[in-house]
């Protein structure tokens, strides 16, 4: 991957793809790598972005596709560049970032599935219930009922754990 | 809980130097070692899998009233065994000191030649292993009995070993398609065990290659 294109148009929306990611793994390790493979796929199918929707959607979808990808092919025991950490169990060992809350928080969304973390995760990052439906490829309208679902169970979950 | 979920996470990354990136670039060195790995343990298990193949052989065949064709077929099996074990001892050895490319290329190289060198020797076993089968099918007791009911029903003035002269013509061109395609036969053998993983690891290397021409 060209330095260039990793500093222009991957690093300023870095962000997007740590939190992302970080939602998917259970470990530095396994976090690294699905960062750098995030990377790697908004690399390779650079080509495919229309200008039809935000270069920031399209890394959201690029990043969600791979680590739910990757999650399936872990859970097929096809894992191919991770560790052979079980993806359903939290041990969060990954370096922490931010609040105690944030990673309490953190812990909460890894409760969830994998489809629901993504759903709450563009939420989190207020993307509105269309961009949410474009990117997990959803019926808008049924999105503001899963939201709420989901917030409901993280609620549930941070008061349990407080 | 005194704060809403949405306030946990904005205020959570106030501070976004916090969410720094880590550095991309060790993804490749890790997917090629262990595509390497991968396939260096499938090659490992085939030779396993061969040895007690043939030894399972040996006691079926035995057991059927074919001991000789058993034992046939685990001489015949036995180099395959020494040039597997061979070839394999050469993947280890490729030096491991080079950039993740090079070092992919050169599994890639290893690769191709050692599939030559399984070409010649399935160029003999799949003929020799024909004939080994046919000549046990022939010299058995129910070959005898097919043979003596063909010449009854098709009878025929060419007859060789109490063989009728078209059996032999039928046999004869099986083994020239066999020996034809031997070595076809062996790669649509690779192929179906290892096709996936070979297909992986040019994909792997086109992309490395694509992102070092960057």
């Amino acid at each position: 991957m060209g330095s260039d294109f990793y500093q222009q148009s991957i690093l300023p929306f870095a962000g997007i793809i740590i939190k992302i990611c970080r939602a998917y793994t259970h470990s530095q390790e396994d976090f690294e790598d699905y960062y750098q493979e995030v990377c790697l796929q908004i690399w390779r199918s650079r080509d495919n972005f229309n200008a039809e929707s935000k270069w920031s959607t399209w890394i959201y979808k690029v990043a969600l596709n791979v680590c739910l990808t990757h999650l399936k092919q872990r859970k097929k025991g096809e894992q191919q560049f991770v560790s052979d950490a079980l993806p359903d169990e939290v041990h969060d060992d990954a370096k922490a970032f931010g609040s105690d809350e944030l990673n309490l928080l953190y812990n909460a969304i890894k409760h969830l599935s994998e489809i629901d973390r993504a759903v709450i995760l563009l939420y989190l990052e207020e993307k509105s219930y269309a961009e949410i439906g474009e990117i997990i490829g959803a019926n808008t309208n049924s999105i503001g009922v899963r939201i709420t679902r989901i917030k409901e169970r993280l609620n549930k979950f941070i008061q349990a754990q407080e | 809980m005194s704060k809403s979920i949405e306030a946990m996470w904005k205020q959570g990354f106030v501070s976004e130097g916090e969410l720094s990136a880590p550095k991309v670039n060790d993804l490749y060195n890790r997917k090629s070692q262990n595509i390497v790995d991968k396939l260096q343990n499938m090659f490992a298990v085939n030779i396993k899998a061969i040895v007690i193949g043939a030894l399972v052989m040996l006691v079926v065949m035995s057991l059927i009233g074919a001991p000789w064709l058993g034992l046939y077929i685990c001489v015949l099996l036995a180099p395959l065994v020494l040039i597997a074990r061979k070839e394999l001892t050469k993947s280890h050895n490729l030096s491991k000191g080079q950039s993740s490319l090079e070092y992919l290329e050169s599994f890639d190289t290893w690769l191709k030649n050692s599939m030559d060198t399984y070409s010649k020797y399935y160029r003999f076993f799949y003929p020799l292993f024909y004939i080994g089968m046919v000549t046990q099918g022939l010299a058995s007791n129910a070959g005898g009995k097919v043979m003596a009911l063909l010449l009854k029903h098709y009878p025929t003035e060419y007859v060789l070993l109490e063989i009728p002269g078209y059996v032999w013509a039928v046999i004869t061109v099986l083994f020239l398609l066999v020996v034809r395609y031997s070595e076809a036969l062996y790669r649509l053998d690779l192929d179906i065990i290892y096709g996936r993983q070979f297909k992986k690891l040019e994909e792997l290397i086109t992309d490395m290659r694509a992102l070092k021409a960057q």
